[in-house]
């Protein structure tokens, strides 16, 4: 029963992560203030009196428009800006008139709204044609906060949007993968101190869990240069932890080729073992201890390779822990069953030479 | 013996049996040249910055693996058998890497000599050219002390050139990545100072490849 449980277990942890990682909505965020100063100009509108369109993604904005609320930060300064028409969920039109002098050119949008709760938009307005005054002050606000009140949701990340569910499929794949060659490398030292003479019963453990790992790591890189296809703009980037990963297989790689390319089992069980911890620490150095020295495009690197505590909020740690384990679960199920299959078929080759 | 004249005494026979049969290096550094003069042809003697360094760094990796994939005399089994109770796996290792880190260092040293040559100096001058060429000869240590280590395995493997290739490429690819943004940063003009610590990370990866080859190849090395 036991045997079975944690497989079970597993495939209900995977089934779960599926369902919530595609099923649940992504929060609210804000994309833009666009600025719509030249039709206003048109319309013979003063010059310091322009108006902005606010584009929002997954807000509701539409039901109950008159307590959308826009705020404008700068350190210590905040300010309101009158909504002038919210024109759907998504768009609102906003006016915009300041005095002759601001604290800054650069500001920071806040939106307040029954539903979506605060929106922020960094360095989301930048004023042209003003002149500077740091001393200048503005209007003080006077304004009620609504806490959000929306179902379960991912949190929205700037650029990231709906990509952050890749955190359920590519992160584990790597998890999983440190795993299986951590068993394999394990594996490799018991095959290495044991006396002369003894069996390459570790070197077939060795074998299997590489194998499963490989295909991990495959996923891993598929995963990733489909997101970054989305995010960054290209299937390959030239990044630390990028370089590392690849290497990382190709280093894999060549210890299946390796054993491939050796006829005597003893040999082969010894060299591949030799391989196998080269190739582990390599792993352990490209992808646990450069990327801290390093600066990387990589979501939670440069500087610290693990998940940082500020973009992982409590929905995505509800799907990505049991994702991890659930990954786990499988990779260790599946490194099982190559490994009896590694072991039927020796057997049959032996029963085949007798 | 102590193991120190052991090693004196390896690294002495093997380059006695370099010199003794000269083929081996002039073929080595004839590639060396020839793929040069293969750059200069394609680019002239005006090759842009980056692709003078890009050139340069990958006729600098193919000359040494190039060299390194000589079948080494004292691989032969009957030699093995006999060295397997002589001397410490450790101090043949030694002998090993320190004759590739000469020979890398030679085969670079003409390699990089051949392309100021060829393909000119626009990009380095002076000091920079000395600094550039410390890189290059960090590099050849480098690549010395992994493939020192991935030759015995693909030796014992029998496995030949392609199988040095395999195992070896991808474990050099973090060195290569160092040394090109080492070889750009100096042609940009980014003072020796600012961009020396890629001379020590190289430095800590040949020590980290040396002493992972110190623990395993005894494991290697013995039947």
């Amino acid at each position: 029963m036991i045997q079975r449980s944690w497989k079970i277990g597993g495939i209900a942890l995977l089934a779960y992560v599926f369902w919530t990682t595609f099923t649940v909505p992504l929060g609210p965020g804000l994309l833009e203030l666009r600025n719509l100063e030249r039709a206003a100009v048109v319309d013979g509108l003063d010059r310091k009196v322009s108006a902005y369109e606010l584009i929002g993604l997954g807000t509701h904005w539409s039901s109950r428009p008159d307590d959308l609320s826009v705020v404008l930060r700068k350190k210590e300064n905040l300010t309101a800006l009158p909504v002038v028409e919210v024109i759907d969920d998504t768009h609102a039109v906003i006016g915009l008139t300041l005095h002759d002098a601001v604290p800054s050119r650069s500001w920071d949008v806040l939106i307040n709204h029954p539903v979506d709760g605060t929106l922020f938009l960094q360095n989301g307005l930048f004023l042209d044609g003003v002149s500077v005054d740091e001393t200048a002050t503005l209007p003080a606000l006077a304004l009620t906060e609504f806490p959000s009140d929306l179902p379960h949701h991912f949190p929205f990340q700037p650029r990231i949007f709906e990509t952050i569910r890749n955190l359920m499929l590519h992160v584990p794949m790597w998890f999983t993968m440190f795993l299986l060659m951590g068993i394999a490398f394990v594996a490799s030292i018991r095959q290495l101190s044991q006396t002369a003479g003894g069996s390459s019963l570790f070197d077939l453990r060795a074998e299997a869990s590489v194998q499963v790992g490989m295909v991990f790591g495959v996923l891993g890189l598929l995963t990733g240069s489909l997101w970054a296809r989305y995010t960054w703009g290209a299937w390959w980037v030239d990044d630390p932890q990028l370089n590392g990963a690849l290497v990382t297989v190709l280093v894999y790689a060549g210890y299946l080729i390796l054993r491939g390319s050796v006829e005597e089992e003893r040999l082969k069980a010894r060299l591949s073992a030799v391989y196998n911890l080269f190739a582990f620490v390599i792993l352990m150095i490209l992808l646990m201890v450069l990327p801290r020295f390093t600066e990387s495009l990589h979501p939670g690197k440069g500087g610290n390779p693990g998940f940082n505590s500020y973009d992982l909020d409590s929905s995505l740690r509800a799907v990505f822990y049991p994702a991890v384990l659930g990954w786990m679960l499988l990779g260790t199920w599946m490194y099982r069953i190559r490994l009896q299959a590694t072991h039927l078929n020796q057997k049959l080759h032996r029963l085949n030479d007798q | 013996m102590s193991a120190l004249s052991n090693i004196r005494f390896l690294l002495q026979h093997a380059i006695r049996v370099e010199l003794r049969n000269r083929h081996g290096i002039a073929g080595l550094l004839v590639f060396a040249v020839a793929a040069v003069y293969t750059c200069y042809q394609a680019t002239g003697t005006h090759a842009e910055q980056e692709s003078w360094n890009a050139l340069a760094w990958v006729v600098l990796l193919f000359a040494g693996f190039n060299a390194v994939s000589k079948p080494w005399a004292d691989d032969d089994e009957g030699v093995r058998a006999f060295l397997v109770h002589t001397v410490r796996p450790q101090d043949w290792l030694i002998a090993r890497t320190l004759y590739y880190m000469l020979l890398l260092g030679t085969v670079s040293t003409v390699t990089f000599a051949a392309f100021l040559l060829f393909l000119g100096m626009d990009h380095l001058s002076g000091w920079t050219a000395v600094h550039y060429y410390t890189g290059v000869l960090l590099t050849s240590t480098a690549l010395a002390s992994l493939l020192a280590m991935i030759q015995a395995l693909a030796s014992r493997a029998g496995g030949g050139f392609s199988l040095i290739a395999v195992l070896g490429l991808p474990l050099i690819i973090p060195v290569i990545l160092v040394s090109t943004r080492y070889g750009s940063d100096l042609m940009r003009g980014i003072a020796f100072g600012d961009t020396a610590h890629h001379l020590l990370f190289l430095a800590t990866l040949s020590a980290g490849f040396s002493a992972l080859g110190y623990i395993l190849f005894p494991y290697l090395w013995r039947d």
